[in-house]
């Protein structure tokens, strides 16, 4: 999520400019929702609805295109026919997400050429976490498996949301990540129950990510009245913390069963069922995804390097004739 | 030059930093079509998604690989998006037929069946949910279409919205190419079922 | 070597390297939908040499994984045109288009190889190396028929490819026990066969396709000479898996 990046860029402070909305279309939007029926691209909507829809679709696309990048970089160097055919697999997975979504924002009207045009320029976010780099083959099995898991957490809350082309998206979405899981976790263990060599590498690999995964989901949310009405418009389905909780519940015992630990000496379960851990570096997460990590420079240049490299190729295909409309659905 | 652990980006000899490009010329934009997929032999067309692409035939490719490739599939059609006549949306549970304005009785006979053409008629029957083809008609124009499709469709219901598409916009996959729809099932590294671990991790767990 | 052992590892080379190399383009490819079409044919590609392999292993050769993961160049029987790094995409692309024709072709005629269980494996693959050649069909008409600059790229790496792929029906000393026991129809035909299918749809272009009686194959590959491209590949390819030898990755 993949779509977590967006959660933590809800306005806080601007208007929500609902007193300038249609007071009749609103409530026939609102009860549209309330009775939990889907909104489709040629619906009424107000502006705040396809506003923050936009930029959460196109963040979420985003992350998936940048999120191939960190898998992708030990495409060529994965172990036996097995592993090189999955990861293979999965990173194209990644890609054919990106489209998927891309395709889902477009329907609220801006165009896909317009979303990569912002990525490249560093005028649109993405998924902090893949700012991290993967040195070793078993970092790329932590985000196989725990970052896909977080993902899962999100996409499967956000394919209830309000926003038809956005939920046919996420249906395919997570019908694919359910491979893109189990093999994360196949391979994690392969590591984590194999020789000393791998047992190592993995739980390195782990202990370097686990910052990051605390911050996938974004920081505690500040309720606001702009959260409030995204969570009544079914566009923010569950807050970050409530994703963080599910996904430790899910997935701590996992990583624990498995022999691996987790760099956190106040992580636990307390007797009301709920997870305790140390606050992660939120001064460190913000100055990252503003431009300050490992591999910001990086991913932006090499989406910049295949956009520039595939430019005479969609020049040469463009037929003069042809009109851009936007996908119906 | 740029420092990646990925082989496959230290080989592009990347720039350590580079200012950032002009915004995008519209000419990178394509056209989007739309794809449908018949998911077993003697079932209903549904709509799976968009491709951009410059002309149907590559859309053809395009709609092939990223709508079918881990879902099992017998045959694809794509149509330009500009193609499709939409209907507006009802609410779920009703019928937007109901609401076709009617036509001048002349608007919908023509004289001469010369004029008739086919056209292919896709309900959709749930917000939220994909466009599923329902059967062809003849008309004249797209309007007196959906006017037929009323006349032959109209009793199912509930029917929130209507593609009418001229059967000639499609793209049809074809009969003889039946064999390049059936590779998937070869393909078990790409499904969830191929990765059974829980022996592995009970070995492990009962040895500690 | 053995007919069957000869004529196997080419076969399984060729698939792997070429798969491995199309794989780079993962995630880089010029239009979205592209990069998952592309993908999608190296991965068949890698399943076809797993295939072969498989098949070699119940020959009495090591196990698949062994076979592609710790061997060095001169073990290696592929052509050197699958090994060459994956430059632009107008070259991936027509290297795309050279190989996949032979390979359905081929493919086509292992249908009936006497050899049963290569016979079957060409069988199951027919439907996928279809899509293959309908893709490279589709490019290399839309680009050869498109912009001056298209035209003038797929010209040029047309030419830069060609001798390489006349690497491909390069022979060895079993050739002639191939053919004579009906294992395959042999490299002569099956490369007249080729140049009609690749001049049919090149004629329906604005390229045009140089004599190839003029131009000199580059061959060695199936014999173990290799370029200088093949070896860091190769490490590349392993740098994992020889990490731990004994380990289950
Ligand atoms: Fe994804
Ligand atoms: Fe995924
Ligand atoms: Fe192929």
């Amino acid at each position: 999520m993949y779509g977590s990046a967006s959660t933590h860029d809800i306005p806080t402070q601007a208007a929500t400019g609902l007193e300038n909305e249609d007071p009749i279309l609103l409530a026939e939007f609102e009860a549209r929702i309330a009775r939990g029926e889907k909104i489709e691209p040629t619906d009424w909507m107000p502006q705040l609805y396809r506003k923050q829809l936009t930029r959460m679709i196109e963040q979420h696309a985003h992350s998936e295109i940048i999120g191939s990048l960190p898998e992708g970089t030990w495409i060529t160097r994965a172990p036996g026919f097995r592993r090189k055919m999955a990861q293979m697999a999965k990173v194209q997975d990644e890609v054919g997400h990106a489209q998927l979504l891309y395709s889902a924002a477009e329907t609220l009207g801006k165009t896909r050429e317009q979303m990569l045009s912002d990525l490249v320029n560093g005028k649109s976010k993405y998924s902090n976490v893949f700012n991290y780099p993967t040195p070793t083959w078993a970092d790329s099995n932590v985000i196989s498996w725990l970052i896909d898991a977080g993902a899962i957490v999100n996409q499967m809350a956000n394919a209830k949301g309000s926003y038809g082309p956005y939920c046919r998206a996420l249906d395919r979405i997570c019908a694919e990540e359910a491979f893109h899981l189990k093999y994360g976790h196949d391979a994690v263990v392969h590591m984590a129950t194999g020789t000393p060599i791998q047992r190592k590498m993995m739980q390195e690999a782990l202990n370097r990510w686990w910052p990051a995964i605390m911050t996938f989901f974004g920081p505690s949310d500040k309720m606001s009245v702009h959260t409030e009405i995204l969570m009544r418009w079914k566009v923010k389905m569950a807050t970050n913390d409530a994703c963080r909780q599910q996904f430790l519940d899910m997935y701590v015992p996992k990583i624990w069963e498995i022999g691996l630990t987790l760099p956190d000496p106040n992580l636990r379960k307390n007797e009301d069922g709920v997870w305790e851990f140390s606050e992660p570096d939120w001064e460190d997460f913000k100055r990252v995804i503003n431009g300050d990590g490992p591999c910001n420079a990086e991913r932006i240049a090499v989406r910049r390097a295949a956009e520039e490299n595939g430019a005479w190729v969609r020049r040469a295909m463009q037929q003069p004739q042809a009109r851009y409309v936007r996908p119906l659905a | 030059m740029l420092f990646s652990f990925d082989p496959r980006i230290s080989r592009l000899e990347l720039p350590e930093s580079a200012p950032p490009p002009p915004d995008k010329a519209a000419l990178d934009q394509f056209p989007t079509y739309e794809v449908f997929h018949q998911r077993k032999e003697n079932t209903a067309y549904v709509y799976v998604g968009p491709v951009h692409a410059p002309e149907a035939d590559v859309a053809f490719l395009f709609g092939k690989e990223q709508f079918s490739r881990r879902f099992p599939c017998t045959g694809m059609w794509v149509v330009p998006t500009e193609a499709i006549r939409v209907t507006e949306y009802g609410d779920d549970q009703q019928s937007v037929y109901d609401r076709l304005p009617l036509l001048p009785a002349d608007a919908l006979t023509t004289a001469d069946a010369a004029g008739l053409e086919a056209y292919d008629i896709f309900h959709l029957k749930k917000r939220g949910k994909a466009h599923t083809h329902v059967g062809q008609v003849q008309a004249a124009s797209p309007e007196a279409a959906l006017q037929a499709a009323k006349a032959a469709f109209g009793d199912q219901r509930p029917v929130v919205n209507v593609w009418v598409i001229r059967s000639a916009d499609l793209l049809r996959s074809d009969d003889d190419d039946r064999d390049m729809w059936t590779t998937t099932p070869d393909k078990k590294y790409r499904e969830a079922i191929a990765y059974k671990v829980q022996d592995r991790i009970d070995r492990f767990k009962q040895e500690r | 070597m053995n007919p069957t052992l000869d004529l196997l590892y080419r076969l399984a080379d060729d698939q792997l390297i070429l798969g491995h190399r199309n794989s780079e383009w993962n995630g880089l490819g010029p239009i979205l939908e592209e990069d998952i079409a592309f993908s999608s044919m190296a991965q068949d590609k890698l399943g076809h040499s797993l295939q072969l392999y498989t098949l070699l292993h119940e020959l009495g050769e090591a196990e698949p994984d062994t076979v592609a993961f710790t061997r060095n160049t001169p073990q290696f029987h592929c052509c050197q045109l699958t090994e060459l790094p994956i430059g632009e995409y107008d070259f991936s692309l027509v290297r795309h288009f050279l190989f996949d024709h032979a390979e359905l072709l081929r493919f086509e005629a292992l249908a009936d190889s006497s050899y049963e269980p290569l016979a079957l494996v060409a069988r199951k693959v027919k439907g996928e190396l279809k899509y293959h050649v309908l893709h490279a069909n589709t490019w290399v008409k839309r680009l050869g028929t498109a912009t001056e600059e298209a035209i003038e790229r797929m010209q040029a790496a047309l030419e830069f490819t060609l001798p390489y792929a006349l690497g491909i029906f390069e022979t060895t000393d079993a050739e002639s026990e191939i053919i004579s026991s009906g294992l395959f129809v042999g490299e002569e035909q099956l490369q007249r066969r080729w140049e009609a299918s690749i001049s049919k749809v090149l004629a329906q272009t604005a390229l045009t396709l140089p004599d190839l009686r003029l131009l000199t194959p580059v061959t060695g590959g199936r014999h173990g000479q290799h370029t200088e491209h093949l070896q860091p590949l190769l490490d590349e390819m392993a740098e994992v898996f020889r990490l731990d030898p004994t380990a289950d990755w």
